[in-house]
């Protein structure tokens, strides 16, 4: 059986430029969690009824938590920017099918641009022992979230459109010039289309598995509702799934961009 | 005697909640919380006579107390229902409404036909589908072309039919009694009202597809209005929807003159809407000692 859960929110503060991080508990906590799959969120607003889906930036199973890097873009987060410690929201977690590793990938390229970087922290959480190295991408410095939690986990690789950290440049194109020394099994990539699009053109001929993580408006977050849709090549042609539990990762070259 | 037994057109429900039509799918989501024998019924995502892709992305925005959406009738056939989900439902203890569109009339004569099976309790035709013969306009709108097709699924429409009106309508009582004069067994509205949302930054509508329809809490005062205009315009029962997340929405509704309910946005903020919704309102009719059917219609406007 799925539940709806209440979380008590523990922390919510800002870490950068117009982004917050919250760190929720709840004492009935899910059996499983894998990096990539997501939180469903409800507001405490009765003008906002959609809950507002978050990707799982990381968890505790010991602690019971799960933390949420999120920007305030609109109404709704910034309302959640304005909850308070020890406020009680609904959540459905974890929702999605989140990344799955084969036993075969060793050296892990995790690629995040913007907000997208938040749903990298989980994957080493879940898949312990593997080796990664972190590839992100920031507008500028003032925008750089989760650097330091994702250097605890491997090396960490920075471009910016400003060069204001980092290198200046696409974080597509630092992963192509860093591909023969690290030497990754498989790309794991969260970021807006057009960076999936340019990662694409960077990768072309080079025979290496990535799977990329789609952002979608969502309704009910468990499959019912069909607003999600993602466009994927299958065996009876191209169609539309629903990001929300056939994804929100799918293989790139599956994926209609 | 407290009681939420209520009778629809000759079809039996436990009680009068009904997840609505795409709020819903085919029912397997929301086992996965709760046994969803508990609910009255059901009425099925939207039956086409072949699979439909739908809209393009994105097809949900949120308004305020509600939301819009355009998914566009994304379903996979009715035959692919018929193989696929209809087994599991007949093992369900709960009413399974197929709800149905076209966009022909003949369309909505042979899907009337195919679904008139086995496992299918009531048929419920949606007729606020834009693309049709009509001139364009979608069948709802006018009601000379609501009567002609309810009259047109008549006789291929072998189980109880429910005509879903739109209200986006001149007069929604005139669409009510038209689809009595055509032979319907029942109705249910509203469906979504039209509307769009609009990013002022980009100048750009969200939906991709411009106009969407809205629903939630924000069309419930719509929604009593129309279900009070068409209590006083026809004899047929009526079911009643458009903003209802409570219980004491559900109570309105029914003193408005609807004979039963369905909930639609509400489950896709929260997926224990209906059960809730249930749940409250067996608790309302025992404390009360009511037979849920003793309100219907008793709205006081002396």
């Amino acid at each position: 059986m799925m539940k709806d859960r209440v979380v008590s929110v523990l922390s919510n503060t800002k870490v950068a430029d117009e982004i917050f991080e919250m760190v929720v508990h709840s004492e009935d906590f899910p059996e499983l969690i894998v990096g990539g799959q997501f939180i469903h969120v409800e507001l405490p607003s009765k003008a906002h009824p959609l809950r507002r889906p978050f990707c799982i930036a990381d968890y505790d199973v010991v602690a019971k938590t799960v933390t949420i890097d999120y920007a305030v873009i609109g109404e709704g987060t910034e309302i959640l920017s304005n909850v308070a410690i020890g406020s009680k929201l609904k959540a459905l977690f974890p929702l999605g099918n989140g990344f799955s590793l084969d036993d075969s990938y060793k050296t892990i390229a995790l690629v995040g641009g913007g907000m997208g970087v938040a749903v990298l922290p989980a994957i080493p959480t879940t898949w312990k022992n593997r080796e990664y190295h972190s590839f992100l991408g920031f507008a500028n410095a003032s925008k750089a979230v989760l650097v330091d939690s994702l250097r605890e986990k491997g090396e960490v690789y920075i471009a910016t459109d400003d060069g204001s950290l980092g290198e200046k440049g696409f974080v597509t194109s630092l992963l192509r010039s860093k591909l023969d020394e690290v030497k990754p099994d498989v790309i794991l990539c969260c970021g807006p289309e057009i960076m999936y699009k340019s990662l694409a053109r960077e990768l072309e001929g080079i025979d290496i598995p990535v799977f990329i993580s789609l952002e979608r408006r969502m309704g009910c977050g468990v499959g019912a509702c069909l607003v999600c849709n993602c466009k994927v090549k299958t065996a009876k042609g191209d169609k539309y799934l629903r990001a929300c539990v056939d994804g929100p990762v799918f293989p790139m070259r599956e994926v209609i961009l | 005697m407290s009681n939420l037994k209520v009778n629809i057109a000759g079809v039996d429900f436990k009680n009068p909640i009904i997840p609505a039509s795409g709020t819903f799918g085919f029912g397997r989501e929301y086992n996965e919380f709760y046994d969803i024998s508990e609910l009255g019924g059901f009425s099925t995502k939207g039956l086409t006579l072949l699979e439909r892709d739908g809209n393009a992305n994105p097809r949900i925005a949120e308004s305020p107390m509600g939301m819009l959406n355009s998914v566009g009738l994304q379903n996979p056939g009715v035959e692919y229902f018929i193989e696929n989900y209809l087994p599991w439902l007949k093992t369900i203890d709960t009413r399974i409404i197929a709800n149905v569109a076209g966009s022909t009339v003949d369309d909505y004569i042979s899907i009337c036909d195919k679904v008139s099976i086995d496992g299918v309790d009531m048929v419920e035709l949606n007729i606020s589908c834009p693309n049709v013969k009509a001139g364009g306009a979608a069948l709802g709108i006018d009601p000379k072309n609501v009567e002609m097709i309810t009259r047109a699924v008549r006789d291929t429409c072998r189980k109880p039919l429910m005509i879903k009106l739109t209200p986006n309508v001149a007069n929604i009582a005139d669409n009510a009694r038209a689809a009595e004069a055509g032979g319907a067994d029942a109705i249910s509205l509203i469906n979504t009202v039209g509307g769009m949302a609009v990013n002022y930054k980009t100048r750009r509508p969200v939906l991709a597809n411009v106009m969407g329809g809205m629903s939630g809490s924000a069309i419930k005062p719509v929604a009593l209005k129309m279900v009070w205009q068409c209590y006083n315009a026809v004899n047929i029962p009526i079911v009643g929807l458009g903003g209802i997340t409570s219980y004491t929405d559900v109570l309105e509704f029914m003193i408005c003159g609807a004979s039963a309910v369905q909930v639609g946005a509400a489950n896709i903020y929260d997926p224990m809407a209906s059960y809730n919704i249930v749940k409250d309102l067996q608790r309302y009719v025992d404390e009360n000692n009511i037979d849920i059917n003793e309100l219907v219609g008793t709205l006081k406007v002396d």
